[in-house]
């Protein structure tokens, strides 16, 4: 399964590169469809975010460390780098598991 | 192309960390190619996520690389089909600013683009493979909190693809219906969801 997932997606990719490479496009992109476009990678990425920080394994229970833990994270992201805030997020929430 | 590096090697650990075979992860470096993708396909093969809800998201993932195909086509139009396709293989973020500085400075090497492109692709999966190794010598993540490090780096890629006030809210809108369809057993098509609803909030803002 996992293989047909890879494949699939690999072919996915690879359309969404070559369609405008490949196929003579008429006319322009819509400048709305164009900004939906733009905005999809953020939406998706802070989707998979949602239920990993809000929900791990689908109970709140957990909510509180990984909270935590993603706004340390987002903090050093943003001043630092994007390597930078995934060390210290990962530091974080090992902390905040040993207390 | 440092950043390359370091996010390659980074998603080498942990895919590996979240129980992928080093085959996989190599295979999905050579032929999906594409960084945020990746990252996403191993959280939702961690949450068994069925394979159609896999590809669709990464469908979605990357339909922005149409506006960048789009937008590097009079470049390439030169070219016969076969190497168009060819280089839309190695199209990227990362290969498509590089062009468009470069094209804006006036260059018109082709070489130059697919050299760079190229190279990106190598570097890439070299780092994959020195993550799968890295990946491999660590042992009980959750100790060292590394079943973290995949939710960390998609918070670093949001805060860092941040430019307008509408992705603020694209994105809190996005995490925020995700995390609610996920608590109300929904997980499977919260992540698709809330990713395609989200940006009409911003295309509504205009801004």
């Amino acid at each position: 399964m996992i293989w047909i997932a890879i494949l699939g997606s690999a072919v996915a990719t690879y359309l969404t590169r070559s369609l405008p490479l490949g196929v003579t496009p008429r006319g322009r992109v819509p400048a709305a469809a164009s900004r939906y476009l733009e905005m999809l990678p953020v939406a998706i990425i802070a989707a998979l975010v949602g239920p990993a920080v809000v929900a791990p394994g689908n109970t709140l229970t957990h909510g509180a460390e990984p909270i935590t833990a993603a706004i340390v994270a987002a903090t050093v992201a943003w001043r630092r780098s994007l390597l930078a805030g995934v060390i210290v997020g990962v530091a974080a929430v090992a902390l905040l598991r040993a207390v | 192309m440092g950043t390359t590096l370091v996010v390659g090697t980074t998603f080498g650990v942990v895919a590996r960390q979240a129980g992928l075979e080093p085959i996989e992860i190599a295979a999905m470096s050579v032929l999906v190619f594409a960084g945020a993708a990746q990252f996403a396909m191993v959280q939702l093969f961690a949450a068994s996520a069925p394979v159609p809800i896999v590809i669709a998201t990464v469908l979605f993932l990357n339909l922005r690389h149409l506006l960048m195909a789009t937008s590097l086509r009079p470049h390439l139009e030169r070219l016969p089909l076969s190497r168009r396709m060819a280089a839309a293989f190695v199209l990227t973020d990362e290969s498509f600013a590089m062009a468009t500085g470069y094209v804006r400075r006036g260059g018109t090497s082709l070489a130059y683009y697919l050299t760079f492109a190229v190279a990106l692709f190598v570097l890439w999966n070299l780092a994959t493979l020195a993550g799968i190794a890295l990946g491999s010598a660590i042992g009980d993540p959750r100790r060292f909190g590394i079943d973290f490090a995949i939710t960390a780096t998609f918070v670093g890629i949001v805060v860092l693809a941040i430019r307008r006030p509408a992705d603020v809210a694209v994105a809190i809108v996005a995490g925020l219906v995700a995390g609610a369809l996920a608590l109300a057993g929904a997980s499977t098509i919260a992540v698709i969801t809330a990713g395609a609803l989200a940006p009409f909030v911003g295309v509504l803002r205009r801004r």
